[in-house]
């Protein structure tokens, strides 16, 4: 559910039968390219636009599971799933990706550990919060306020997320459209992210992927230290899963890890992640990751078959691969630059970077991190090295 | 040249599999990714014969479905350039697409869809409307708009087609632009000196037609002007040879050298060591090699002594061009002023600063290795006074640096020699500016982010500090509502500059205020027809807009008015330096200065004065001087001038019709 033309070359390669769900704007490629198509207006629910109308339309490719690429198509998926497996619960359990509150409030009651939340409807609401956050963490007079996100209920990634670091801030920042919303304390510790696949309720392949800058740049597999805590953090994954009953599929939490090896939840979407994660993980880990997604979702896949498209138990990757996404440094410029030092970089592997429209200005609003221009990847050996690479060519300006 | 790396090889070959492997839908991405390995490879010589062996391959394997350059059959050879310019991955896929061109031009592939004839007559076509990659020289259009490295791309790529190719096709084309290089008499031969290289290898130019009989003139000229020289080759047989001859020999060989030397502006490696000789053994001989004029031949008899002292110190194989300066500067007489030969006599006793020695080494490509940086700044500067209108910027963004060494050679040739000794021994130079001090040493990055050394040694000692200079008097000029040109250029340049400035461009309203006007004012001060007969005295540091060859608005740029002049036909035409190295452009509008045929100096470029009226944008004039003449410009030719102006470069602005005092 959703277009992207690599899930659909990998179903191809794979040879499973399958049908691809999505807006009429793409029907004509699809017919052009004898792709198997539904058109649907995803973004409608109404009296012709429904679940019950798409599983109509969908008997005819005898679909037995929906598996959602988007954010946006994760109740679909939930609710054709619901029909499919007999069981309205699995509905209810999408909503549990689409509502950040619900999902941590989920979280809390099984015993992982999140930060302070709360639904917020307004500016005071976020003060009275962050009011309330200070007394708990015995603010004195002329200490710095408690810091506070907000995050819209149901947004991927970092779109619309905001840090709240004064009462000040709260004024300048928040915007009467942000509101109603989650707010939550902040959280300590290191920030990553993992890519967990399930099936019939048990974590089979955990992928740890580096967040060097959130939004910019990561790489996989984990560097040294994070795969020393790789046992600690599987242990979590799999809790998580077990809370929220998840039995097929892929998630996508995110943790952060404390100094005294605790494990804070912050967040999980069960869609495709941003920042082309899977793509590195097929090519760190030699497997096709988007196939190995869309067959998680499958419950009558076999041991075999599932045996077959992981990477091994004991495997671990030669090479780490990362990316840094490339945003523009100047709000003005008219050529694409790449520097000779790249050339000579050893990890330098390929991007994908395309010359600015003449003299471009860059628009105001960006949703999340916005738009980037290109992709560079690097491969290498060493995760310390990589890490460099990656946070230096986030400042040098390609675009001038 | 910078190799390739096995692991940017394997790279590719990763990316060309995953390419391969992925199905229709994923391919247009796969390919993206391919470019950049392509972009990368394309920067190397051995990349770019790694890609020639894989371009047929991935032809095939489709990396053009889908875009323009999928039918060879039906590509066009005068787009190539623009798409070079639009930069990556446009100019990637292009440089693969030529690559391929020539793999079944070669017939180490086949296409299905374009036979090795077509490929061949496409790229000699490409070859001819891409000279100034194959031969390193950009335009100034280029230079604006292409970056470094998509410059290094197209210039590798030709410099590769050229190895591989069959070049009958472009022999005639060649051979003129071998001829109209050599017209314009620049004083860094050695784009003129590769080409003919080239030509020499690569044809049999022994035939009779006029075209063999013209290059085999500067082949000549380079190679062997004399009988001696033909029948010794290397240099110390000439030498031995030269011991040997006898005066009937000699003179003949003198008559050779000086006649090759004039007819093209090449002096061959042979000629200095004939020049020492006969300075040494017969001076009445040195007229003749050098092939004086009567008034050439009177400032020799004149002052033989120093100009023989120069010839012992400085002129040896690497170092000959100076010889054409010489005669050049004997030409016009310029040892008959005493600061001139002060100049030079101080100039002989410096003590190189170590900075500037290195960057005069580094301009050398094979300096000869008894002859010290001085030598060839000393020779440097007699190539700039002996041809004022060959001096070029080369590959820098530096025409105003450029345009003041051409004019101070011209008009304070005494003065320009105590600035290449103050910045020579000291490294260092100090110009004043409204009561304010600039010293380059003190001042920030001027223009120029990296020089380019391909440029004559007092460009090289120069430049780094003019362009600074210059470019903080623009700074300290800015920001008072007018073009900064105005205060800058007299103080600049000095006081041959008129003060009275006029430029099209508003700075308060932001528009082309009173074109007519301003154009006009143009007329009423230079146009023979309508000022009065006077003729220009000085150069007139002029400020154009740089169009592309469709007319479009690409920048600006700096040049010389030099004069104004009726042709043989009767035409009136503007004569001007460009000081990129290329006087013949294209600018769009039918608009195309040349440099050869229309009454032209070695060195000037030329225009019909309406075409060139329409690129200007700032001049400097007396405002004194042209009360009275105004009225006297027809609105017609106004009119003709502001149509050419309005449908190019004024389509990027907006235009103000209220008419200003000037």
């Amino acid at each position: 559910m959703g277009w992207s033309l690599p899930v659909i070359e990998s179903m191809e390669k794979l040879g499973k039968p399958y049908v691809v769900v999505s807006f009429p704007d793409f029907e004509p490629y699809a017919q052009e390219n004898n792709i198997p198509f539904v058109s649907y207006q995803l973004d409608e629910w109404s009296d012709s636009s429904n679940s019950l109308d798409l599983f109509e339309k969908l008997k005819a490719f005898d679909v037995d599971v929906a598996v959602p690429l988007y954010e946006e198509t994760v109740e679909w998926a939930g609710a054709l799933n619901s029909i499919y497996r007999g069981d309205p619960r699995v509905l209810n359990r999408a909503f549990l990706f689409r509502n950040k509150a619900m999902m941590k409030r989920k979280a809390l009651i099984g015993g992982l550990r999140v930060g302070l939340f709360e639904e917020v409807y307004n500016k005071e609401g976020v003060k009275a919060f962050m009011k309330r956050l200070n007394q708990a963490n015995l603010q004195l007079d002329g200490e710095e306020d408690s810091w506070v996100h907000i995050k819209p209920f149901a947004a991927a990634g970092t779109v619309g997320h905001r840090l709240l670091k004064s009462m000040a801030d709260i004024d300048e920042k928040c915007e009467d459209g942000d509101f109603p919303c989650l707010a939550e304390s902040h959280l300590p510790g290191r920030e990553f992210s993992c890519e967990a696949f399930i099936n019939k309720g048990k974590v089979r392949f955990l992928n740890i992927t580096e967040y060097v800058h959130l939004g910019y740049s990561n790489f996989i597999p984990e560097g040294h230290y994070l795969k020393t805590k790789r046992d600690l953090i599987l242990k979590h994954v799999q809790k998580l899963v077990d809370i929220f009953g998840i039995e097929y599929g892929m998630i996508h939490p995110e943790w952060f890890l404390t100094e005294n090896d605790e494990l804070n939840f912050g967040e999980t979407a069960c869609r495709i992640p941003g920042g082309h994660i899977l793509e590195l993980a097929s090519k760190s880990w030699g497997f096709d990751a988007l196939a190995a997604f869309v067959l998680c979702h499958d419950p009558n896949i076999t041991e075999e078959e599932l045996d077959e498209i992981f990477p091994d138990k004991d495997h671990w990757p030669e090479n780490y691969h990362g990316n840094v996404m490339i945003y523009p440094q100047k709000r003005q410029f008219s050529k694409l630059e790449i520097p000779e030092e790249l050339n000579n970089e050893p990890y330098f592997v390929e991007h994908t970077l395309v010359p600015p429209l003449s003299s471009q200005k860059l628009s105001g609003d960006r949703a999340g991190f916005g738009n980037h221009f290109g992709t560079i990847n690097f491969k290498g050996e060493d995760p310390d090295r990589m890490t460099e690479l990656l946070l230096h060519y986030e400042t040098v300006d390609f675009y001038v | 040249m910078l190799e390739t790396s096995e692991r940017v090889f394997d790279n590719f070959e990763q990316s060309f599999k995953d390419f391969q492997e992925a199905t229709d839908l994923t391919k247009p991405d796969k390919a993206t990714k391919l470019a950049s390995q392509i972009d990368i490879l394309s920067l190397t010589r051995d990349g770019l014969t790694y890609l020639y062996q894989k371009s047929g391959a991935l032809d095939k394997a489709g990396i053009f479905e889908g875009t323009a350059w999928n039918e060879p059959d039906k590509l066009v050879p005068y787009l190539v350039k623009g798409t070079l310019k639009v930069g990556h991955p446009s100019s990637s896929f292009e440089i693969l697409s030529e690559l391929r061109l020539l793999a079944y031009a070669n017939g180490d592939y086949q296409s299905p869809r374009i036979s090795a004839e077509d490929a061949q007559s496409f790229l000699e076509e490409v070859m001819v409307h891409n000279l100034e990659f194959a031969l390193k020289e950009p335009t100034e259009e280029t230079r604006n708009v292409m970056s470094e490295r998509e410059l290094k791309k197209s210039f590798n790529l030709f410099g590769f087609i050229v190895s591989e190719i069959d070049l009958d096709g472009v022999y005639q084309k060649l051979a003129e632009e071998i001829k109209l290089i050599c017209a314009q008499r620049p004083i860094v031969t050695r784009k003129a000196r590769e080409l003919i290289r080239l030509v020499d290898e690569r044809f049999d130019t022994s035939g009779d037609t006029k075209t063999d009989k013209q290059v085999r003139l500067y082949i000549n000229a380079i190679n062997a002007p004399s009988e001696g020289s033909k029948q010794h080759t290397s240099i110390e047989d000439y030498l031995v040879f030269l011991q040997n001859a006898d005066i009937k020999t000699l003179t003949a060989e003198a008559d050779a050298f000086g006649y090759y030397m004039n007819a093209t502006g090449l002096v061959s490696k042979y000629h200095p060591l004939l020049l020492k000789k006969l300075v040494q053994d017969h001076p009445q001989l040195v007229p003749n090699s050098l092939d004086l004029n009567d008034r050439g031949i009177a400032e020799w008899e004149k002052f033989h002594e120093l100009v023989s002292t120069l010839i012992m110190e400085i002129v040896s194989p690497d170092n000959c061009q100076c010889i054409y300066g010489l005669s050049r500067m004997l030409g016009k007489n310029l040892f008959s002023r005493r600061p001139v030969r002060v100049g030079l006599e101080n100039l002989r006793k410096i003590k190189l600063n170590a900075q500037v020695e290195k960057r005069i080494i580094k301009s050398l490509i094979h300096p000869d290795v008894d002859v010290s940086a001085l030598q060839y700044l000393l020779g440097g500067t007699i190539k700039v006074l002996g041809q004022p209108l060959g001096v070029g910027q080369g590959n820098n963004p530096t025409c105003q640096s450029a345009r003041g060494i051409s004019m101070w050679s011209q008009h304070a040739p005494a003065k320009l020699i105590d600035m290449i000794i103050t910045v020579a021994t000291q490294n260092n130079l100090v110009m004043r500016f409204e009561n304010r001090d600039l010293t380059s040493n003190l001042l920030l990055k001027g223009l120029l982010e990296k020089l380019d050394y391909n440029l004559d040694p007092v460009s090289v000692v120069l430049v780094p500090h003019l362009d600074k200079i210059y470019n903080e008097m623009m700074k300290l000029s800015s920001g008072r509502g007018e073009d900064p040109h105005k205060w800058v250029n007299p103080l600049m340049y000095g006081q041959w500059i008129q003060l009275s400035f006029a430029s099209c461009y508003d700075y308060l309203s932001n528009s082309i205020l009173d074109y007519d006007g301003f154009i006009r004012v143009f007329y009423a001060a230079f146009h023979p027809s309508y000022n009065g007969g006077r003729e220009m005295v000085y150069p007139n540091p002029v400020g154009i807009f740089i169009t592309s060859n469709k007319g479009d608005m690409v920048g600006f740029h700096a040049i010389s008015l030099l004069r104004i002049d009726k042709d043989k036909h009767g035409e009136v035409r503007a004569y001007f330096l460009n000081p990129n190295n290329e006087g013949r452009q294209d600018w769009g509008q039918e608009i195309k200065p040349s440099v050869h045929g229309h009454g032209e100096k070695p060195g000037e470029s030329s225009l019909p004065i309406n075409q060139f009226s329409a690129r200007v944008y700032a001049f400097h004039y007396n405002h004194l001087d042209i009360k009275g003449f105004l009225q006297n410009v027809p609105a017609s030719e106004l009119a003709e001038v502001s149509e050419l102006a309005k449908s190019s470069w004024g389509k990027s602005y907006f235009w103000n019709q209220q008419s200003k005092i000037w």
